[in-house]
């Protein structure tokens, strides 16, 4: 039997998720044994014209143009997706900047830094725009399964994924559910 | 007496008997069965605010806040079905989406009700989507910090402060979500009428109020690293219960013992929760001798024994024992207060020997031996309540909190003679009297009330007596029919033995002769003054001689005050025994010891009111190096000659 398709994006986020992730040390063998891993950070994929994929794994929320258009295409390719993070479950600590506006978000950052000298706002038709408000991943497209923490723990991580290779999907249980 | 269980009802299909006029909460944790709270909280009035208690009464579809319905005879109550967790589940979305919920920057996250209840409820994900409002945090306050974006309006704090504390410092302001937290006038805790009791702090399920301390992940840890230790506060003679949180002998916070017992139901004062968690000064842990050239050298225990043997041996040679002295802080233990007197009397029996607040016990002695005195509770049965003297913000906070509640509660009248206090706007009265004008007050109050208890009118005349104000003050004296007076230690500070003997005399008349005992309490300055007077450790008499040197045993918390022993210039010799060090000790001592403090020592602690004694247990191990006083006087002990020749 062919073994489902599994890939991951790193969104706005710390890869702190994907860490986490790698924290599975040796059960790591075991999840690459049962699922075929596709795209993810870790192989440095830049291309985002994903193969089909029986599960899309997000780390971090959407806070520009680029992470939204790779958001919508992960959820055009994936049959189930799973939110790694308080960033890709709540918007996290990203949130943060939501009473800012962008333009000063970026005229302190890029200008008005105690560092920078002749600073300029970084416009090009290239670069992804801010979007007004970070948002989590499900303000955006619907999600299946969501593994929140900061980062989530590699059992919760294990978890979920053991769960969803099972064929269940459900919600986090109490004892391994955490925020923080 | 317990209710009788007279009312039968179903709970979650369990027939339980519980008495007339419980809630469903009640009935059902008397019982054993959990339904979750979030504005209620058991030390306060319930409120029915937050729904998170929501259960299903006889299948109806409206779910009841069980923390506000009665229980009646015959219902049937589910606590935990489908709809009554996803009725819980939506509120918690709700909450979290409200204002902001993001963890991994809270103060109290891993030690928080409102995430302990979204994780019994599995809410991994918000189905709303966060309204990502801002609202303001208040910073100004010392001890702790609100931060209206972690708020949930639960109302608890706003209740702790009006009903445990009777200050009403919080209310709420604006409607719905956009509601506030306020603060009195001030519109924030800094320079608010707010005392830093922290009993808000206590009661906040969230991190929307947090104190300042021992918040960071890498000195607290985990809470499942932590353990409670009950215990209780010396530091003054309230001895209110604690329970101490504490991670790997560090201490993270204390708390009050709540719901709590009366008339303190519970609370601290900001000297109980705050002052053993902040850093009182760096910690004395070795011994420190100061060498010729002035500056403090590290010593061996051994050494520094030898040291002060030496130097005090030396002043008992050139002046005599008379010259020697031995004071120790009413803070400390019972144990600790005998060991001292023993040491002395085996030691220098000519020497003198007192506490650091022995001047307020001698004003006391002045005034006639064993005043009687009321418990605390008197306070909550008085109709008039006469302060003279009282600094209550510094020995006893909470006596602000239980006049307070006297005010509130039974419209008790308040009256306060001497310096301003926090009670100032809630009195009735406020004679504003000098030094000077102590006695002449209080004496022309005695006139005005029955002339036999001024019997040597002072001379003198005051601007007040004889102005509406004062008659009316008389008045309410005449009136009242439980007045109790309350003594503060500016008044046995400045030494007037007359103004108390003339209270201790109007409080006795006002208690209708000698038959019951005068409603009187007499504040102390510090937590153990009542057992070291007692005990007979504070001298009757001021020192007669000289002192030219001997040992201080200072716990830090009362400071150590060099007045007491007369020119510290002049002394040739002293020694501290002391937890922390400080630059007036470094200024005038040549040794110093190492002590546990109060939080490090196992010792009894006599009430105020003279109500018993209590045995404290430890709850921190005292740093290595550190050495008992009992341990440190036995070794002292040792070294000195207890049967000196006459000075050279
Ligand atoms: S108050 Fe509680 S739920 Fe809110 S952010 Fe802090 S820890 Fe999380
Ligand atoms: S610290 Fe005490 S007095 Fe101040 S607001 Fe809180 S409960 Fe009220
Ligand atoms: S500050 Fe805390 S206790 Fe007060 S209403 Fe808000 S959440 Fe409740
Ligand atoms: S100092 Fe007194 S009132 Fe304050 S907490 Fe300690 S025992 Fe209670
Ligand atoms: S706990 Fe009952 S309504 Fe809040």
């Amino acid at each position: 039997m062919e073994k489902p398709k599994v890939a991951t994006v790193w969104l706005e986020g710390c890869s702190g998720c994907h860490m986490s992730f790698l924290d599975l040390d040796e059960g790591l063998a075991d999840i690459l044994a049962a699922v075929d891993l596709t795209v993810t950070p870790i192989t440095d994929f830049k291309d985002y014209d994903f193969p089909e994929a029986t599960l899309g794994i997000i780390e971090g929320a959407v806070g520009n143009t680029e992470q939204l258009e790779i958001l919508h295409k992960l959820r055009k390719k994936c049959q189930l997706l799973m939110a790694w993070g308080d960033c890709a479950v709540f918007g996290g600590v990203n949130t943060l900047r939501n009473h800012i506006s962008t333009e000063a978000l970026l005229t302190r950052g890029f200008i008005q830094t105690e560092s920078t000298v002749d600073g300029v706002l970084p416009v090009h038709q290239e670069l992804p725009a801010l979007l007004p408000q970070v948002l989590a991943v499900n303000e955006v497209v619907p999600i299946e399964i969501y593994v929140p923490g900061c980062p989530p723990s590699p059992e919760a991580i294990a978890h979920a994924l053991q769960e969803v290779l099972q064929g269940r999907i459900q919600r986090m249980p109490s004892g391994i559910l955490h925020f923080d | 007496m317990d209710a009788i269980a007279n009312i039968s009802l179903k709970i979650d299909g369990i027939e339980v008997m519980v008495p007339d006029g419980l809630t469903i909460l009640e009935a059902a944790r008397q019982n054993g069965i959990h339904i979750p709270t979030l504005c209620h909280h058991p030390a306060l009035s319930a409120w029915g605010g937050c729904r998170l208690c929501v259960v299903e009464v006889d299948g109806a579809p409206r779910l009841v806040a069980g923390c506000v319905t009665p229980v009646r005879k015959g219902m049937d109550v589910v606590t935990s079905n489908d709809r009554i967790i996803e009725a819980r589940r939506t509120i918690l979305e709700f909450l979290f989406a409200e204002r902001n919920h993001y963890c991994m920057f809270c103060a109290v996250s891993g030690d928080c009700e409102l995430q302990d209840l979204a994780y019994e409820y599995q809410m991994d994900h918000l189905t709303v989507p966060p309204l990502q409002q801002e609202f303001p945090v208040d910073p100004s306050q010392d001890d702790m910090v609100m931060d209206h974006n972690r708020c949930v309006l639960c109302g608890r704090c706003v209740r702790a402060c009006r009903e445990l504390v009777g200050d009403s410092v919080l209310d709420f302001q604006n409607r719905g979500g956009q509601s506030l937290v306020t603060v009195d006038v001030s519109g924030q805790l800094g320079g608010s009428t707010c005392v830093s009791c922290g009993a808000c702090l206590q009661v906040c399920p969230t991190g929307a109020i947090f104190d300042r301390y021992r918040t960071h992940y890498a000195v607290k840890g985990k809470s499942k690293d932590w353990v409670s230790k009950e215990s209780f506060c010396p530091q003054c003679g309230l001895l209110c219960p604690t329970v101490s949180v504490v991670r790997r002998n560090s201490l993270l916070r204390i708390e009050g013992e709540m719901p709590g017992r009366e008339p303190d139901r519970g609370q601290l004062c900001h000297k109980g929760r705050f002052d053993p968690v902040k850093t009182t000064g760096p910690r004395l842990t070795e011994p420190l001798v100061r060498g010729d050239d002035g500056t403090w050298q590290k010593s061996t225990w051994t050494a520094a024994l030898d040291r002060i043997a030496g130097g005090l041996e030396d002043v008992r040679k050139n002046n005599g024992a008379q010259a020697l002295f031995a004071l120790i802080s009413s803070c400390c233990s019972n144990e600790e207060l005998t060991r001292f007197q023993q040491f002395i009397t085996t030691c220098w029996p000519e020497g003198y020997l007192d506490t650091l607040d022995g001047r307020h016990f001698r004003t006391l002695l002045g005034a006639g031996s064993l005043i009687p005195e009321v418990p605390w509770a008197t306070m909550l049965e008085a109709d008039f309540i006469l302060q003279v003297g009282v600094i209550s913000s510094q020995s006893h906070p909470i006596i602000t909190s239980l006049t307070r509640r006297a005010i509130l509660e039974n419209k008790t009248k308040v009256a306060i003679i001497g310096p301003e206090n926090p009670i100032g706007p809630w009195a009735s009265f406020h004679l504003p009297a000098s030094h000077e004008e102590l006695l002449l007050t209080v004496n022309a109050i005695c006139i005005k009330i029955n002339p036999d208890l001024a019997t040597d009118p002072a001379k003198g005349t005051l601007s007040h007596v004889g102005t509406k104000g004062f008659a009316d003050f008389i008045k309410l004296i005449e009136d009242s029919e439980k007045t109790l007076i309350i003594i503060g230690e500016a008044l046995t500070e400045i030494g007037d033995s007359a103004v108390i003997k003339r209270l201790v005399d109007l409080a006795q008349f006002k208690s209708h002769g000698a038959s019951q005992a005068p409603r009187l309490i007499i504040l102390k300055p510090a937590g153990n003054s009542a057992a070291a007077w007692s005990l007979g450790v504070a001298a009757r008499q001021s020192a007669r001689n000289q002192l030219k040197g001997g040992l201080i045993c200072a716990t830090g918390e009362d400071g150590w005050d060099p007045v007491l022993i007369g020119t510290p210039g002049n002394l040739d010799f002293l020694a501290v025994l002391t937890p922390y060090f400080s630059e007036t000790l470094a200024r005038q001592a040549s040794v110093l010891l190492p002590i546990p403090t109060w939080m490090e020592v196992d010792g009894t602690y006599a009430f105020a009111d003279g109500s018993g004694s209590r045995f404290k247990r430890r709850v921190l191990t005292p740093p290595p190096g550190v050495g008992s006083v009992e341990e440190t006087l036995t070794a002292l002990s040792g070294r000195i000659s207890t049967n000196p020749g006459q000075p050279d």
